[in-house]
């Protein structure tokens, strides 16, 4: 009991970090029908201004706001430069563009930094654990989570409750109808990136503290857990990304603990197995969105 | 299976050969003027990756579905080759407790790469019911993702299974002991790929799948069942990619994890969309042009301007040509090509059909006109008590209707009359909360839209679907590919003809995209004959029409209906265009059949003036 109450907080913790790469998956794709393979460079980035910041004598407490401010300025950049020429174009187009994105960027640090892992220091209190009766809980997973709870909470009251928020779903229901009604497509779509942008650079803050160190793949992961989580909540439902992130969080803590010792390490790929599985009775995700044919 | 003998087979088998000399000429030209041992294994390396390259063409070109897992399939052929074909010595020495007795066993070479094909294409099988099931179509997201996730569980699996794999580090990679000797090998199983995969681009599942790739919606209601066609390029492209890879793996001598992961995934798709993805002369031209891009960036990166002996020393661009500048130009020449060109230098232009058409076709002359038809067996078309319930709402209440062969019989109402959900029940897009249809008796409910058409039922589209990058005698000839599978008992006209029928014969070669208004209207018109339909839905014929051009179309659908001896059912909110083509009318409003009768009885019929007539009096 203990133990499988240890697993849903660690869980919880890494699926906060999912729900968050996968929101910001899902608000891009909801826009412009982009499934972004270059979200995980809005992670890369502020990675190797960590690895600089420190080297410049920086603190936690200043190189915090520098991750979220440069993933924001990242995925407003790489809109500016990539994708805002490519929209309207077929899927096809769009998902090799963000896939030569992410290389682009990756081969530029491979290019201009080095192959190597460049290191920092994690924060002091990173592997901290506070007792609660019989349960350790990590200082980490419960900040994660925490802050997750915050970000979550303003990201649905900027949604819901401002003229940018329903913008934003007017044009992700139906982008030509809202352009009719005077919703303007560039500063909409603008937003979209940032606010996509601002979501991964919170979850980057965590992710980046966790790894200690960065490489010119480090966007691989990130990417492929926020594309997934959303894929598996249902894409163009925001509510379904926050589940698969939590979703896909909790069933690689579980699937870790459960399996026999042996195979311990294949978790990621019984994870992906039990992905297709899904996708095979469930095509369209957990909480799909009804695709009507137009004909 | 083909359906022109010297058009489809003829002419790709020269085509290929002259492609293969042209890579194979091109890269001995390279050797020889270099003559080292570097430029020779980038030949061979070339030579190679044009092999899996155009295995990747044959799904992602025929399907329009982006695949990463090619690379994947790729992975574990190379594994399950090495595995089989190292010597127990070595195995010793890297997996001495492979499982499934593993480490004792070795084969030869030829044998391995067999097995290899053979385990791949088990696993495709797997992979390929997966993507069907997540209703996979051209530009398909949610595939793409599956087959992203098949290339990080190969890898994952990989890293993480060294008894069987040596495992992720340098130190215990696969020696395999000897590698590829000499090319005779990689020369013919490059040459039979050209060759395997042109057939099949003209092959009778090639064309489907490649109007499935157009417009998928169109094809299924031209009776082609996409999932099929889709399976089958899989494993075709699956076979050439396990062969490929076992070729690659043994000219390295050697396996890793990393070998078929990202980068590779994306240096083959970058050769394949550089080149033009829909065809295999763009594959193999792309393969050609980025591995030259590589070497160059690579050298320019090595040796700064100091490039075939051309000596520009300090240059000031040091901060470009650095090493692994050529990992930036595949990122810059995919997104640049995105960009600018999404479909490729070549677009999808194919050698030997540029042949075919200069050399191959001879003169054509534009065939005499058809003759009507009376001797087609005669069908009678029911619907009875059709109604449909969205929640509490009623869109169709008890509706039924009766069409037989020769007749055309118009359905007509007002906006919000119910006309779009009975064409949808009739063309299998909803599901009937009750009632049923029927051709000759036989109980059409429920089936899906490639099954009505094959059982006659054939439908237009009220905004045209055509399969617009392919000209227009192949949109007819695909409808009568599929007419020549399932519409035995009926009459095939012959497509040439039908094309002069409707007036399209001097457009044959224009794509069907450039078409304008009016002839894409035909042209829809005689796909829908093509398939030897026992009836014809026209869902809103006119609509973007004028009134003269309504006129026309009446005359053109009552004589292509005529040619193949089909009844007509026709629906559309034009009350004069209804009145004049149909021998019968049903009047719909409210989701109920109002009034039914030859076009003056149900002119005259107070119910409908008041319903409709007098409604559309009043604006």
């Amino acid at each position: 009991m203990t133990e499988l109450l240890q697993n849903l907080i660690d869980g919880l913790g890494r699926g906060s970090i999912y729900a968050l790469l996968a929101l910001g998956v899902a608000v891009v794709f909801g826009i412009m029908h982009l499934l972004n393979f270059a979200h995980g460079e809005l992670i890369t980035i502020p990675g190797y201004l960590t690895y600089w910041a420190f080297n410049q004598g920086w603190n936690w407490w200043t190189v915090v706001p520098l991750i979220i401010v440069s993933a924001v300025l990242s995925s407003l950049l790489i809109e500016r430069v990539a994708f805002s020429r490519v929209r309207g174009a077929s899927d096809f187009t769009l998902l090799l563009t963000s896939f030569g994105v992410h290389f682009i960027v990756a081969a530029g640090f491979l290019l201009y930094v080095s192959a190597s892992v460049k290191p920092y220091p994690r924060p002091g209190w990173f592997a901290d654990t506070i007792a609660v009766g019989s349960l350790n809980i990590e200082i980490f997973d419960l900040a994660v989570i925490v802050v997750t709870i915050i970000v979550l909470a303003g990201t649905t009251w900027l949604l819901q409750r401002t003229m940018f928020g329903l913008a934003l779903r007017a044009a992700a229901s139906d982008f030509d109808t809202a352009r009719l009604m005077g919703v303007k497509s560039d500063s909409v779509i603008r937003g979209a990136f940032a606010l996509s942008g601002f979501l991964a650079g919170i979850a980057g803050v965590f992710w980046i503290m966790r790894e200690g160190q960065v490489t010119p793949t480090a966007g691989i992961n990130p990417m492929l857990q926020g594309v997934l989580a959303a894929l598996i909540g249902g894409l163009g439902s925001l509510r379904g990304a926050v589940l698969g992130g939590l979703v896909l969080g909790l069933a690689e803590v579980l699937l870790r603990s459960w399996l026999p010792v042996g195979i311990q390490n294949l978790t990621t790929g019984f994870v992906f197995v039990m992905i297709a599985l899904l996708f095979i009775f469930r095509p369209g995700g957990l909480l799909s969105v009804p695709q009507v044919e137009r004909v | 299976m083909f359906p022109n003998l010297k058009r489809d087979v003829g002419f790709p088998v020269i085509g290929s050969f002259v492609l293969f000399l042209a890579l194979f000429g091109g890269g001995l030209i390279y050797q020889t003027i270099l003559s080292n041992g570097s430029a020779e294994r980038l030949v061979t390396t070339m030579l190679i990756d044009a092999i899996i390259v155009i295995g990747i063409q044959i799904y992602i070109g025929n399907t329009g579905i982006l695949s990463f897992g090619h690379i994947g399939f790729g992975a574990i052929a190379g594994y399950v080759f090495a595995v089989y074909a190292i010597s127990p010595e070595e195995k010793l020495k890297r997996i001495p407790t492979a499982p499934f007795g593993l480490t004792d066993t070795q084969v030869s070479p030829g044998l391995a790469i067999l097995i290899a094909v053979v385990v791949t294409l088990v696993f495709a099988v797997i992979v390929g019911i997966g993507l069907a099931r997540s209703g996979a179509q051209s530009g398909s997201v949610a595939a793409t993702v599956i087959t992203l996730a098949l290339l990080f569980v190969t890898h994952e699996v990989a890293k993480s299974w060294p008894e069987l794999t040596g495992g992720n580090r340098g130190g215990i990679s696969f020696a395999i002991g000897e590698s590829l000797e000499g090319r005779a090998l990689i020369l013919v199983v490059l040459f039979a790929s050209m060759l395997i995969a042109r057939l099949y681009g003209q092959s009778r599942s090639g064309r489907l799948a490649i109007a499935a790739r157009e417009d998928s919606l169109a094809a299924r209601a031209m009776g082609v069942n996409p999932l099929v066609q889709q399976m089958a390029a899989l494993l075709l492209s699956v076979v050439i990619v396990s062969v490929g890879s076992s070729l690659r793996v043994w000219q390295i001598g050697s396996i890793l994890p990393d070998r078929f992961f990202f980068d590779y995934a994306m240096l083959t798709l970058v050769m394949l969309i550089v080149g033009g993805r829909n065809s295999v002369t763009g594959a193999v031209l792309g393969v050609a042009v980025m591995t030259g891009a590589r070497e160059l960036a690579r050298r320019l990166g090595q040796d700064g301007f100091e490039v075939f002996g051309l000596g520009l020393d300090e240059a000031p661009l040091d901060w470009v040509f650095r090493e692994n500048l050529n990992s930036v130009v595949l990122g810059l020449a995919m997104v640049g090509f995105m960009i600018w060109r999404p479909t490729g230098i070549l677009e999808d232009w194919e050698f030997d059909q540029w042949l075919y058409r200069r050399f191959g076709r001879g003169t054509q002359t534009e065939p005499g006109r058809l003759a009507e038809l009376d001797d087609v067996p005669a069908a009678t078309f029911e619907a009875s008590g059709v109604s449909v319930a969205f929640g509490g709402f009623k869109a169709l209440t008890n509706a039924g209707m009766t069409a037989e062969s020769g007749e055309v019989v118009g359905i007509i109402g007002p906006n919000g009359a119910g006309k779009t959900t009975f064409v949808n029940v009739i063309t299998g897009m909803v599901e009937p909360t009750d009632g049923a249809f029927s051709i000759d008796g036989v109980d059409l409910t429920g089936s899906a839209s490639h099954e009505l058409s094959r059982s006659g039922l054939v439908r237009t589209f009220q905004n045209l679907r055509l399969f617009g990058a392919l000209t227009v005698r192949e949109n007819v000839e695909i409808a009568a590919l599929v007419a020549k599978e399932h519409r035995t008992e009926r009459t095939l006209r012959d497509v040439d003809s039908l094309l002069a029928e409707a007036g399209l014969w001097e457009h044959r070669d224009r794509r069907a995209r450039e078409l304008d208004y009016g002839n894409s209207r035909r042209l829809e018109l005689a796909r829908a004959a093509a398939m030897a339909p026992s009836f014809m839905l026209l869902d809103e014929p006119t609509s973007g029409m004028s009134d003269s051009e309504s006129l026309t179309m009446i005359e053109q659908v009552r004589h292509m209906a005529a040619t193949v001896g089909a009844g007509v059912i026709v629906i559309d909110h034009d009350l004069g265009f209804i009145t004049g083509i149909s021998d019968r009318i049903y009047v719909l409003d409210q989701g109920q059949v109002i009034a039914e009768g030859t076009p003056d009885e149900v002119q005259a019929n107070a119910r409908v003036q008041a319903a409709y007539l007098g409604s559309a009096a009043d604006r």
